[in-house]
C-alpha cells in the first residue's frame, strides 16, 4: 500500500510540477526566458516542486478554513437571539452531511484517478484505497485544526470540537460505502459532480435545516450532534470495511472516467463544451429557406437559422427599454415631483447611455456565433479568404449586426426625447435631435467597432481558444472607457454632438483598415 | 512545328519555419509537377501538417517562397488556386448538404468548368438522396469528409493539399475517395499527406519524404514494392538517429 501511495504521489507531483512550469511558460516576458529546456531544469523543477507542496498544503486548510469562516462562523453570528455556539454546531451538523454527498473523494472524477488507474494501469483497489485514506487523512487534519479553531471561539467544548472531524470522515465514509453498494447492485457509478435528483433534494432540504430552522429558535441539542457523531463513526468504520473488501473498483473507474477519455484539461473540455453549446443554437426549422444568390444567401440562412442568439435578446432588450419609457412616461404625467427630478437628470444623462448602450449590444454575441458555427470552418476553404469574399461578407455582415444593435436604440433614443418633452422639455429643439442621433449612432458604433476588432484581430484558434491578446486588451479597455464616461457630467448636447461626431469618424477608420487589412488579418490562428 | 504545352509546376524554395527553438521546416526545396499525386510521408511531428499550414498562408513562414510555373512563367498561387482537406472535416454546421454546395458553386461559378446540376455532385460521392436536405450539424463524420473533398474537388484547385484525409474513414469510403482522386489529378497538383506507407504506396505517384525538416524524393526505379519500402522505412528511421544525436 505505501509503495502504492508513493508512485501515486510521485505521479500527481510530477504532473503539477510540469504544470506550473508550462505556466511559467505562458507569462509574456518569463516564458522567453525560460523556455522549452525549462522541463529539464533542475533548480526550476525543484522550485516548481516547491510550490506544489505549497498547494497541497493549502488543499488540506484554505478551503476548509474559508468554509467555517463563512458557512458556519459567520453566518452563525447572524442569528442575533439564540445561542451562538448551538447554532454554530447546528449548521455544521447539517452542513457536514451535504459535504459528505457534494464532496465524496472516492467518486470525483479527477484526471489524478485516470492517469493512474486508466493510464498507467496501476491497481485500481490499492490505488483507490491510498488515494481515499490520504484524502480521509487531509479531511481529519483540516477539519480538525478548523474544528478548533472557530468551535473553541464560537464557545463550544472541547471535546465537541475533537469530535468534528470524526463525525466529517464518518459521514464520508458512509456516503461512500452507500456508493459502493449501489454500484454492486445497480452496476451504476456514482459522480458526484452529477447528482442524483434525489440528492439535490436532499440538499436542499439539509440546508433549509442548516439555516431556516434557527431562524424559528429551533437548534439541535449538543447531545443530538454527539449521539450522530457516534452513528456516523460506527456506520463509517463498517463502510470503511466494505471499501477495502469491495473488489469492483476498476469496471467502476473505468465508467466513472470514461469522459476522460476525449481530453483531460479544463481547455479541452471547455472548449469542446462551448462548441456544443453553439451547435445547438442552429434552428433546426426546415422551413428557413432564401431565395438569395451567394454570399447574400450565405449570410441570410446563417441569420436565421442563428435567430435565437442574434434577435432573440435585441428583441427582449427592446421590449424592456419600451416598458421602461412607458412606465416613467406615465410617473412623469401623473407626479410632478418625478417630472421635475427626470427633467434635470436627463438634461445631463447622456455619458451614461455611452454603458447603457455597450452593456446591451450585441456584438461580442455575433461574433462568437460567427466565429464558432460558420468561419471557424470556412476560413480553413481558399475561396472563403481571398480579400473580396472577406469584404464582401463583412458589409453583409455590418449591415446586420447594425439593424440587430439599432432596434434597441430604435426604442430608447426616441424614449429618451419623449421623456425629455413630457417632463417639461428644453428650450433649445436640437436637444431632441442630438439624444436620438447620440444613441442612434452609440448603437451603430458598438456593431463597428466588435465587428471590426474580430476582422482585423480574428483571436480564435480551430479549437475556439481566443488566443490574441490585443483582442483581449481592446475589449478590455473599451469596458473602462465606457464605465469612465459615467463619471463625466457634460450638458447633452455638446456631449451629443461630440460622440455622434467620434462615432462617424471612428466607423469610417475603421472599414478603411478592415478594407485595407483584412484580406490579410482575417485567418484562423495557430 | 509542333507546339508542346509545358506541364504547370509548383516551386518550393527554402521554405523555413520554427516554433521557439525547433526547426520544424529547415530548408524545403522542391518541384511538383501537375497531374500527380504526391505522397508525403514524415514520421509523427515531422512537420506535414505545418508545411501545409504554410503553403495555405495560413501561418506565415519564416524564410522562402512558393510559386507556380507555367509556359517558364512562375507567378504567385491565388488563395482559391489552393484547395486544403483537413483530417478533421470543418463544414459550416448551419447548412444543409445542398445548400453549401449551392454558395459553393455559385460562389466559384466563373471558375468552375462544366458546373453540373448538384445532384450530379451529390452522387458523385454517394451522398444519398434523403441526406442530401439535412443540416451538416448532422452528418457523420465520413459524410461531413466527403463534402469538404467534393468542394475541394469542384472547385479544381491547381494544388490540392490533401492533410491525412483518409485515415478516420471506414474502408468503404476510403476507397471511395481514393478513386474520386485518381480520376481528378489531372490538372492538378495533388499532395496527399499520411504516416501510413501502404495507403501512400497504392495511391501516390510519387513518395516524398520531409526528414529532417526537408523534402526529398524517393526514387522507386528499378526495385520492387518490398525494397522501396524497406528504402523509405530507411530514411525515416534516419530521422530518429539523426534526433538522438
Amino acid at each position: 500500500m505505501l509503495q502504492t501511495f508513493k508512485i501515486a504521489f510521485r505521479l500527481k507531483n510530477a504532473y503539477r510540477v510540469n504544470g506550473i512550469v508550462f505556466a511559467f511558460r505562458q507569462i509574456p516576458l518569463i516564458g522567453k526566458l525560460v523556455g522549452v529546456g525549462a522541463y529539464r531544469s533542475r533548480g526550476l523543477k525543484l522550485f516548481a516542486g516547491l510550490l506544489a507542496a505549497i498547494w497541497e498544503l493549502i488543499t488540506v486548510f484554505a478551503g476548509k478554513l474559508l468554509y467555517f469562516l463563512l458557512m458556519i462562523s459567520f453566518a452563525a453570528g447572524l442569528y442575533e437571539s439564540a445561542d451562538r455556539s448551538a447554532v454554530f454546531l447546528h449548521i455544521l451538523f447539517f452542513l457536514t452531511i451535504l459535504g459528505a454527498f457534494y464532496n465524496t473523494y472516492l467518486f470525483n472524477p479527477t484526471n489524478d484517478k485516470y492517469y493512474a488507474i486508466i493510464l498507467m494501469r496501476m491497481d485500481a483497489r490499492r490505488y483507490a484505497l491510498t488515494d481515499y485514506t490520504y484524502a480521509l487523512g487531509k479531511v481529519l487534519i483540516g477539519f480538525l485544526a478548523c474544528g478548533l479553531i472557530f468551535g473553541l471561539s464560537a464557545g463550544l467544548p472541547w471535546y465537541v470540537c475533537i469530535l468534528i472531524p470524526l463525525f466529517a470522515a464518518g459521514c464520508k465514509l458512509c456516503v461512500a460505502g452507500y456508493g459502493l453498494w449501489d454500484y454492486e447492485k445497480h452496476r451504476k457509478a456514482t459522480n458526484e459532480n452529477l447528482p442524483e435528483k434525489w440528492i439535490w433534494i436532499l440538499g436542499a432540504v439539509l440546508l433549509a435545516a442548516a439555516y431556516a430552522l434557527p431562524c424559528i429558535q429551533v437548534v439541535m441539542p449538543e447531545w443530538v450532534f454527539i449521539a450522530g457523531c457516534a452513528a456516523a463513526v460506527a456506520a463509517g468504520a463498517v463502510c470503511w470495511k466494505k471499501a477495502v473488501k469491495f473488489t469492483e473498483y476498476r469496471p467502476m473507474f473505468q465508467e466513472l472516467l470514461r469522459s476522460k477519455r476525449e481530453g483531460t484539461s479544463l481547455r479541452q473540455v471547455t472548449a469542446k463544451a462551448v462548441q456544443e453549446q453553439n451547435r445547438k443554437l442552429i434552428s433546426e426549422n426546415s422551413k428557413i429557406v432564401s431565395g438569395r444568390k451567394g454570399f447574400e444567401f450565405f449570410n441570410e440562412l446563417f441569420v436565421k437559422r442563428h435567430q435565437k442568439i442574434l434577435w432573440k435578446s435585441s428583441v427582449r432588450i427592446a421590449g424592456i427599454a419600451g416598458l421602461i419609457v412607458a412606465g416613467l412616461a406615465a410617473a412623469v404625467v401623473q407626479i410632478p415631483s418625478v417630472s421635475q427630478g427626470l427633467n434635470e437628470l436627463l438634461m445631463v444623462f447622456l455619458p451614461y447611455f455611452v454603458f447603457i448602450m455597450y452593456a446591451i449590444n450585441r456584438g461580442t454575441s455575433f461574433t462568437q456565433a460567427l466565429f464558432m458555427n460558420c468561419d471557424r470552418s470556412m476560413l480553413t476553404y481558399s475561396f472563403f479568404k481571398t480579400p473580396e469574399a472577406i469584404i464582401r461578407l463583412f458589409v453583409l455582415r455590418l449591415r446586420e449586426i447594425i439593424k440587430v444593435n439599432l432596434l434597441p436604440g430604435i426604442v430608447i433614443g426616441p424614449g429618451l426625447a419623449l421623456l425629455l418633452y413630457l417632463s417639461g422639455g428644453t428650450q433649445e429643439p436640437a436637444d431632441y435631435l442630438v439624444i436620438i442621433i447620440s444613441i442612434l449612432a452609440l448603437s451603430i458604433f458598438f456593431s463597428v467597432h466588435y465587428l471590426t476588432i474580430y476582422y482585423l484581430l480574428q483571436p480564435y484558434n480551430g479549437e475556439t481558444e481566443m488566443k490574441n491578446g490585443t483582442y483581449r486588451l481592446i475589449l478590455w479597455a473599451t469596458y473602462l472607457i465606457c464605465f469612465v464616461m459615467m463619471q463625466l457630467r457634460v450638458p447633452n448636447f455638446l456631449f451629443g454632438i461630440l460622440c455622434t461626431a467620434f462615432c462617424v469618424v471612428y466607423c469610417i477608420i475603421a472599414c478603411i483598415l478592415v478594407y485595407r487589412f483584412a484580406g490579410r488579418t482575417f485567418r484562423l490562428r495557430s | 512545328m509542333e507546339i508542346r504545352e509545358e506541364n504547370t509546376r509548383f516551386v518550393i524554395e527554402h521554405l523555413a519555419k520554427k516554433y521557439d527553438k525547433k526547426e520544424v521546416l529547415r530548408d524545403i526545396s522542391f518541384t511538383f509537377e501537375e497531374g500527380k499525386i504526391y505522397g508525403l510521408l514524415g514520421r509523427n511531428g515531422a512537420g506535414k501538417t505545418t508545411l501545409f499550414n504554410c503553403l495555405n498562408r495560413d501561418v506565415p513562414a519564416d524564410g522562402g517562397q512558393f510559386y507556380l510555373v507555367r509556359d517558364g512563367r512562375p507567378r504567385l498561387l491565388r488563395p482559391e488556386e489552393i484547395g486544403y482537406v483537413l483530417s478533421t472535416p470543418t463544414v459550416p454546421e448551419f447548412l444543409t448538404g445542398r445548400e453549401f454546395l449551392k454558395f459553393f458553386v455559385e460562389i466559384n461559378e466563373d471558375s468552375i468548368p462544366d458546373i453540373q446540376p448538384l445532384d450530379t455532385y451529390f452522387d458523385m460521392i454517394g451522398i444519398e438522396e434523403e441526406d442530401r436536405d439535412r443540416l451538416l450539424r448532422d452528418y457523420s463524420h465520413g459524410m461531413k469528409n466527403k463534402m469538404q473533398m467534393l468542394v475541394n474537388m469542384i472547385a479544381k484547385p491547381k494544388l490540392l493539399l490533401l492533410d491525412e484525409p483518409l485515415t478516420s474513414l471506414d474502408v468503404v469510403v476510403a476507397e471511395e475517395m481514393k478513386q474520386l482522386l485518381r480520376a481528378d489529378k489531372k490538372d492538378t497538383i495533388i499532395i496527399f499527406s499520411t504516416h501510413i506507407m501502404d495507403l501512400a504506396l497504392d495511391l501516390c505517384d510519387e513518395i516524398v519524404l520531409l526528414s529532417h525538416g526537408e523534402l526529398e524524393a524517393v526514387n522507386k526505379e528499378n526495385m520492387d514494392s518490398k525494397e522501396f519500402k524497406e528504402r523509405i522505412l530507411e530514411a525515416l528511421k534516419e530521422e530518429e538517429h539523426a534526433a538522438d544525436i
